[in-house]
């Protein structure tokens, strides 16, 4: 292992638990918020159905970078609160990643045949019912693989919090660079380290839906 | 009151914008009687019977089930559907469930069963449609005739006081056909109202009671099983028997 990276460590092993951190936080709440936006609009929800979409479109429009300005400088100052880069970070995360993952939810849930719906209701399941034990878990199940590569994204997009302070893994292979400069030594090794997490995740993923892909 | 019909149809309505479906259809269905409804594809045969468990609506015209209105704004769907069951063309198994919890599923989550109480009746009735030892199967890995037992045990897991039957065999390779069939009939001599549109004249001969000819959305004969073969009294009817018997 070359001398910069030796000597600096604990400070690049606390930038990679911080990625982790923030890819952790963002991948939970973020799923769970684009479960929800995407439920929202294939169930129809009147009025949240169109604030949904907006949200969505919005976000897609919108490059990350520009959201987690939004985050920590703009969404404080409308608001009059206080955070902290981190927090922002993990907001913007969420917020720009739920988007993408309610339209693969989405996606997943108008793949469910209509006739399977009606053998549900038929059955005397009410609506919620169907929902919540036929439509949602095969939903979820069949896309699972679009949500790890959405996951897969979002630990490379964290290096984006550097921008605003946080110092991630990228933002700690910067400062190291910026007093030691070994840019090629510095950078090869995060890039080498970001490979290993998002493999590893990948894996994860397969691995998952090899277990709990629905055949039909 | 056992004498009242268990499903009454009075002049049902229904269209699909400017194409009508059914055109006053009437029918009624006494407990314990199989009714064949057969005709052309295209006939209303499929959504006459999604109507009668609200799984269609119509536009007007009345159906009762036990004495209450399908259609009306207030009724209580659910639980009206809990009491009819249906079996569909395409099995329509829960795909990500094993066969014990596609049966057991309804039994916890409508009539409140608890899971072990379900699961002894989905085990029960696997025996009697001869899958005991799918329990655990994944609808994937079951063949279309053992689906649709699975399915038919689904629907009578429910303890229903009528199946609807929707061409149940038609989606099935020729030599499941029969095992199906066989379920069916054994269903109806046990005396399960039924209520079957399918293509399958040979059991309509041997197991219905009676026979709906339907064609164009209309009923065009309701006839006792034994009448409707020998003596079809309509031009229609004899035209179709010719064509589906002439093989």
């Amino acid at each position: 292992m070359p001398d910069v990276i030796l000597k600096n460590l604990p400070f690049l092993l606390h930038g990679l638990w911080l990625t982790v951190e923030l890819s952790a936080w963002s991948i939970v709440l973020g799923t769970l918020l684009g479960l929800l936006v995407g439920t929202i609009r294939f169930v129809r929800v009147p009025v949240l159905n169109v604030l949904a979409a907006i949200y969505v479109e919005f976000i897609r429009g919108t490059p990350l970078l520009v959201v987690l300005f939004i985050t920590y400088f703009a969404l404080p100052a409308l608001f009059g609160y206080r955070t902290t880069a981190y927090r922002a970070a993990i907001f913007g995360f969420v917020l720009f990643i739920a988007a993408y993952l309610a339209e693969d939810f989405r996606a997943g849930l108008r793949a469910v045949r209509p006739t399977l719906i009606q053998a549900g209701l038929a059955t005397g399941l009410t609506r919620w019912q169907v929902l919540r034990h036929i439509i949602l878990p095969q939903a979820i199940r069949r896309v699972l693989p679009s949500l790890f590569n959405q996951y897969v994204r979002l630990i490379k997009f964290t290096s984006v919090a550097s921008v605003i302070g946080v110092t991630e893994l990228t933002g700690a292979g910067l400062l190291i660079n910026a007093r030691d400069f070994h840019p090629v030594k510095i950078l090869a090794t995060i890039a080498i380290v970001y490979l290993v997490v998002c493999s590893a995740l990948s894996l994860a993923g397969r691995a998952l839906y090899a277990q709990f892909g629905v055949r039909t | 009151m056992t004498d009242q019909p268990i499903i009454a149809i009075r002049d049902l309505h229904k269209s699909y914008g400017p194409a009508k479906v059914l055109r006053g259809c009437s029918l009624s269905i006494a407990r314990g009687e199989v009714v064949v409804v057969c005709g052309p594809s295209g006939s209303g045969k499929s959504t006459l019977i999604k109507c009668i468990n609200g799984l269609e609506g119509y536009q007007s015209g009345s159906i009762l089930v036990d004495g209450i209105e399908v259609g009306a704004k207030g009724s209580d769907l659910p639980k009206l559907r809990a009491r009819i069951g249906m079996v569909f063309q395409h099995f329509e198994l829960y795909p990500h469930m094993s066969v014990l919890n596609n049966i057991a599923l309804a039994q916890v989550h409508v009539l409140k069963r608890t899971r072990a109480v379900a699961h002894e009746r989905a085990r029960e009735l696997l025996t009697r449609v001869g899958l005991q030892d799918k329990a655990d199967a994944i609808p994937a890995d079951l063949s279309g005739g053992q689906q649709q037992r699975v399915a038919i045990a689904r629907a009578l897991a429910l303890d229903p006081q009528a199946i609807l039957f929707d061409e149940p065999t038609s989606a099935l390779d020729p030599e499941m056909i029969h095992e199906v069939l066989q379920v069916m009939t054994e269903l109806a001599s046990s005396g399960m109202t039924m209520v079957v549109v399918t293509h399958e004249m040979g059991f309509a001969r041997s197991v219905a009671d009676r026979i709906v000819f339907m064609d164009a959305g209309e009923i065009v004969e309701d006839a006792s099983s034994d009448a409707f073969f020998t003596t079809p009294r309509t031009q229609r009817a004899a035209e179709f028997l010719s064509k589906i018997l002439a093989h």
